[in-house]
């Protein structure tokens, strides 16, 4: 048995790949194989509740800094929140701080729209405005004034010209602002250069890899809760469908003729798991190895 | 002849992701390939996208307003930012590249002088201030308060090197080490669980793409990658023995 678990140490990496491959693979193509339960986290349960809490007509900024490396953890979030959001009458606003962010909003207002399950009118019900480049500068422009920093939506109107716009001149006529990020700038610049300073409501869905570098401001306050990768957009995507079924036939704001899905990261957690599973057995199995092969040498 | 972009975006996608991932198996043609491709790619959007949607409108549109129409009005103090934006250009002609440091010294200045106020106030003032333990909250809440505490004091000693790790010093830095090993471990969590993530998204592509309805192009670019690798390898392999 020791011998095997010390042989098991120098294995051909391919084989872990193959296995890795096959843990992600095999829940995919056979969804019904393994079905384990999520259990909805206290952070997910805050974001969530802090949306609820906003009323119909509020204004919330939406913060698209992600892209195709980073899709499929961040993008059924924006999905999922902006289905709570359309559900709930409030404004949209959408801005773009990546370059492929504005291809990411694109793709989530469509997706959304394709529901049919909202009567959205883009320049009323939401506003999307291209990629700016410059990072945490862009962020404090927003804060200081969105009108100097963008004129136009994505679609060349001017802001004057947007019914949306009406009474919104910086990031203080937002009730909430909510940031999707992957990386830079993401979480730490909107609490550092517009949320803080200006007191106004900051929650994020980010990527697993950003979750603990963001906690410290989740703990104190500073973010409202957080959606921690793919287990955060399934948990918060089960808490939306749960809402949407029971509002479905008394909320005026949903067709309720429309088919409702629970979302992506849903579906994708079975993988997740199973690969995390074998994930903790090759570090048992690895660290068993290298202990008994030091112990043997 | 019309072309069905869907269809060829898709053969696209699968051909870069089974490239990239080809990768497992070795350095090999596809990956290398692809590789370039993706930074090339990368590059020029990145380029194109800036220069349309930031420096077009808001630099040229405030210079040459009637002739963007960008919504901005003539500002004279823009020729300050288009002559510092020209000296950093002017690092590709060697005689002249001392003027790009004028550019970089006002970067470097303006996001030091903005971060520092943000940076005191949110990462270090209002982190202080909610380190503090709130007594009127439940016993498990104040626990954990406690125990963050605790974390933040340890682990600050940790990084206090002007006195050497002994006695007392020397065991609550232990304590430190500790909550960052803790850390470290639930970070490099965060960081599997992304990467899985990650494959999860290029997996359920892949499977998408398999129907009949992209004309099976997963299955068929994965046949032919396989026979090029195998062929490419054995042709590898022959001239490593040859020489």
């Amino acid at each position: 048995m020791i011998n095997f678990l010390i042989k098991l140490g120098s294995i051909d990496r391919k084989i872990i790949f193959l296995l890795i491959a096959l843990s992600v693979l095999i829940p995919l193509l056979y969804p019904n194989l393994i079905e384990l339960p999520i259990k909805v986290d206290k952070n997910t349960e805050i974001v969530f509740n802090s949306i609820s809490e906003l009323k119909s007509g509020d204004k919330v900024l939406l913060s698209f800094a992600y892209g195709a490396s980073t899709k499929p953890e961040v993008h059924p979030m924006a999905i999922a929140l902006l289905k709570h959001l359309f559900a709930k009458d409030i404004k949209v606003f959408i801005v773009s701080l990546w370059p492929e962010s504005p291809i990411m909003a694109n793709q989530a207002i469509k997706e959304i729209v394709d529901t049919k399950l909202f009567n959205l009118t883009e320049g009323i019900d939401y506003a999307l405005f291209d990629y700016k480049t410059g990072g945490f500068i862009v962020i404090k422009g927003i804060a200081e004034n969105f009108r100097e920093v963008y004129k136009q939506d994505h679609n060349g109107t001017l802001i004057e010209d947007l019914v949306i716009m009406n009474n919104v001149y910086s990031v203080s006529d937002f009730n909430f602002v909510f940031d999707f990020s992957a990386g830079v700038p993401g979480n730490a610049e909107w609490v550092q250069y517009a949320c803080d300073p200006k007191k106004i409501p900051l929650s994020s869905g980010c990527t697993s890899i950003m979750v603990t570098d963001a906690i410290p401001y989740v703990e104190s306050g500073q973010l409202r809760g957080i959606l921690a990768g793919m287990p955060g957009a399934a948990e918060y995507e089960k808490m939306v469908y749960d809402f949407l079924v029971e509002e479905l036939n008394t909320n005026s704001n949903l067709n309720n003729d429309s088919l409702l899905t629970k979302g992506k990261a849903f579906s994708r957690m079975s993988a997740q798991s199973v690969a995390h599973l074998l994930m903790v057995i090759f570090i048992i199995l690895g660290n068993l190895s290298y202990y008994f092969s030091r112990k043997k040498n | 002849m019309s072309y069905n972009f869907e269809i060829i975006g898709v053969w696209l996608l699968v051909v870069m992701t089974l490239s990239i991932l080809s990768y497992l198996y070795g350095d090999n043609p596809f990956y290398k390939a692809a590789e370039h491709i993706f930074v090339g790619v990368s590059a020029g959007y990145i380029f194109a996208i800036t220069w349309w949607d930031q420096v077009w409108p808001n630099l040229f549109g405030r210079l040459f307003p009637s002739y963007v129409k960008a919504g901005f009005e003539f500002d004279t103090l823009y020729i300050i930012p288009l002559i510092l934006g020209l000296f950093m250009l002017l690092r590709l002609i060697p005689s002249l590249s001392w003027l790009a440091r004028i550019s970089i010294g006002y970067i470097v200045g303006m996001a030091a002088g903005l971060k520092i106020y943000v940076f005191v106030n949110s990462n270090i003032l209002m982190q202080i201030k909610n380190s503090g333990i709130n007594f009127d909250e439940s016993i498990w809440n104040i626990l954990n308060q406690f125990l963050v505490l605790i974390g933040v004091i340890s682990g600050l000693v940790y990084f206090f090197f002007s006195k050497e790790h002994k006695g007392v010093i020397g065991k609550i830095s232990k304590i430190g080490i500790y909550f960052l090993m803790i850390k470290f471990g639930a970070s490099f969590g965060f960081a599997v669980m992304g990467r899985i993530s990650l494959l999860i998204g290029r997996f359920e592509d892949l499977i998408n793409y398999s129907s009949e309805q992209f004309y099976f192009a997963t299955p068929i670019i994965f046949i032919i990658m396989i026979v090029f690798l195998f062929v490419w390898s054995t042709q590898n392999d022959n001239k490593e023995k040859m020489n």
